[in-house]
């Protein structure tokens, strides 16, 4: 069902896990299917993000979706991370057995709820 | 990889070896049609006979020919509710199942709904238990059949059988149970416990896959499953596969035989299994009842750990596990078993069915707990729920 990739990537995730010092923390849901996460990102003053990490509940593609997605938003500015889709994470899982397409959508969106998060907590210290 | 351990016996078992030697002469031995006159039919038809009497005598019907061999319980079960439904549409288009039946049941009611007739689903309480003030209430004046399966497929819970069918039968109601679960677990005597329609499966009482039966009474109408030939009384045409059902007449001999002994096996088994998880795992919870249960199922939740996953890791290490019945852990959705019996979606999520055989010993055990144990611990470091977050 599930390809060497996917399972390789999902034994051993490069990003699971709670970041010490995060700014930002964006938590998603998928009511279907049961799957909570969270994304957290630490940003640094030029608005990139240094670290990102994930927790999850969730099946084996939901972990490797948010790792796939910390991946491809580590080392990147918050614009170009904002810019992340579906269609990026989806080619970098690999095969995606059908009906678990949603699992990169879930990513994205922890994506934009963490770089959200991080905006608003800017704002609270500007205030 | 190099060990393995299988803990899915409720979804299929092996074959037995007693039941393998009955069945290996019927492949090229004794290869006749049992349908036919001449003597290499009456020789298979002798062995198919003699099926059907062992069958008989272990669940004790009043005769063989109340026995109607299928491809299985999915068949047995679909041709239950269709065949009994539409032989009785006369009197009336209204049955009652309940919620936590095998998909074999409640997508056949699926198909009866769209073709005119009414479906009541009875729910079950917090064990999985029908709910029996709940069916007397929903009993109506068109009601004709009642089906509740013996034993549940998903947490193991058995059900008050005979007095169900004893209410069916106060209101002129014909009573189907589905035994797939139940056969070798607990005693089944259709006479005593008024059962009037039956079904029962081979592979998961080390017979043989694709071979299962319809008991039906005596008396009891059902309309015909397949048209051509006068095998199963011209019920259900066809070849009768005779190696399977040779298969399967043993393999219910030895269950009912040997049902005490392994029982007892079953419950140690089980006991020590649990008593380890729980010496090792935090926060695991038992789902079903916690006496009216059969041995060889259990279902576990292991809270903030997602069941898929933890199947995944503990097959990566070897050891097979069930996320709920086999023919709907391939999807997402959630066991409707669980659901029905008012879990919450992260208790379902979280739940994984062990189910325990014959060739299980206490290294096996060992090591399987070994595996979940990391496997639970590395998930729970990783998932987004947390202790403090347990309702």
């Amino acid at each position: 069902m599930y390809s060497e990739k996917i399972i390789e990537r999902f034994v051993n995730p490069k990003y699971a896990g709670g970041l010490r010092g995060a700014n930002g923390t964006g938590k998603c849901d998928n009511e279907d299917c049961g799957d909570q996460v969270k994304l957290y990102i630490s940003v640094n003053d030029d608005n990139v993000i240094t670290d990102a990490k994930f927790k999850a509940y969730g099946g084996v593609c939901t972990i490797v979706a948010l790792d796939v997605a910390c991946s491809l938003i580590e080392g990147r500015s918050l614009d170009a991370a904002l810019r992340t889709n579906y269609y990026q994470i989806l080619e970098e899982m690999g095969q995606v057995p059908e009906g678990r397409e949603y699992t990169a959508n879930l990513a994205v969106e922890a994506i934009r709820a963490a770089i959200e998060d991080f905006y608003k907590k800017q704002e609270k210290v500007k205030k | 990889m190099s060990k393995k351990v299988y803990f899915d016996y409720a979804s299929t078992t092996y074959v037995s070896n007693e039941v393998l030697n009955e069945m290996m002469p019927c492949f090229n031995a004794i290869y006749g049609n049992a349908n036919t006159l001449h003597s290499f039919g009456r020789m298979a038809a002798s062995v198919v006979d003699k099926a059907r009497d062992r069958i008989k005598n272990a669940i004790n019907a009043s005769k063989a020919n109340e026995i109607y061999f299928t491809s299985g319980g999915t068949e047995a079960n679909n041709w239950a509710i269709r065949g009994l439904a539409h032989a009785y549409a006369n009197k009336g288009k209204h049955i009652i199942v309940s919620k936590i039946e095998h998909k074999s049941i409640l997508d056949a009611c699926e198909v009866l709904e769209k073709e005119g007739f009414e479906v009541s689903y009875l729910p079950v309480d917090k064990h999985g238990l029908v709910n029996l003030s709940e069916l007397l209430h929903i009993i109506r004046k068109d009601t004709t059949l009642i089906s509740i399966m013996a034993v549940n497929n998903e947490v193991g819970t058995i059900q008050n059988v005979k007095t169900i069918a004893k209410i069916a039968h106060d209101y002129g109601i014909i009573f189907h149970t589905d035994a797939s679960q139940a056969i070798g677990n607990i005693k089944i005597d259709v006479q005593d416990m008024e059962i009037d329609a039956m079904t029962m499966t081979a592979h998961k009482i080390y017979g043989p896959k694709g071979v299962g039966c319809l008991y039906l009474k005596d008396g009891v109408q059902i309309e015909n499953l397949i048209y051509g030939g006068s095998a199963e009384h011209g019920k259900r045409g066809g070849t009768v596969d005779v190696p399977a059902v040779a298969g399967f007449g043993k393999a219910v001999e030895v269950a009912v035989r040997d049902m005490v002994i392994n029982a007892q096996k079953m419950r140690n088994v089980r006991e020590y299994f649990l008593k380890c998880v729980h010496d090792r795992i935090e926060y695991v919870e038992v789902n079903g009842h916690p006496l009216q249960k059969v041995n060889t199922i259990l279902n576990l939740c292991f809270e903030m750990v997602d069941k898929e996953s933890l199947l995944m890791l503990l097959d990566l290490e070897g050891v097979a596990v069930s996320a709920g019945s086999a023919c709907t852990s391939n999807s997402l959705t959630q066991s409707h078993v669980l659901k029905a019996m008012g879990l919450e979606d992260e208790v379902a999520n979280s739940s994984i069915r062990f189910s325990f055989g014959k060739n299980l010993t206490k290294e096996d055990i060992d090591y399987a707990v070994d595996v979940l144990e990391k496997s639970v611990a590395k998930l729970r470091s990783i998932s987004a729920l947390t202790k403090a977050g347990r309702k």
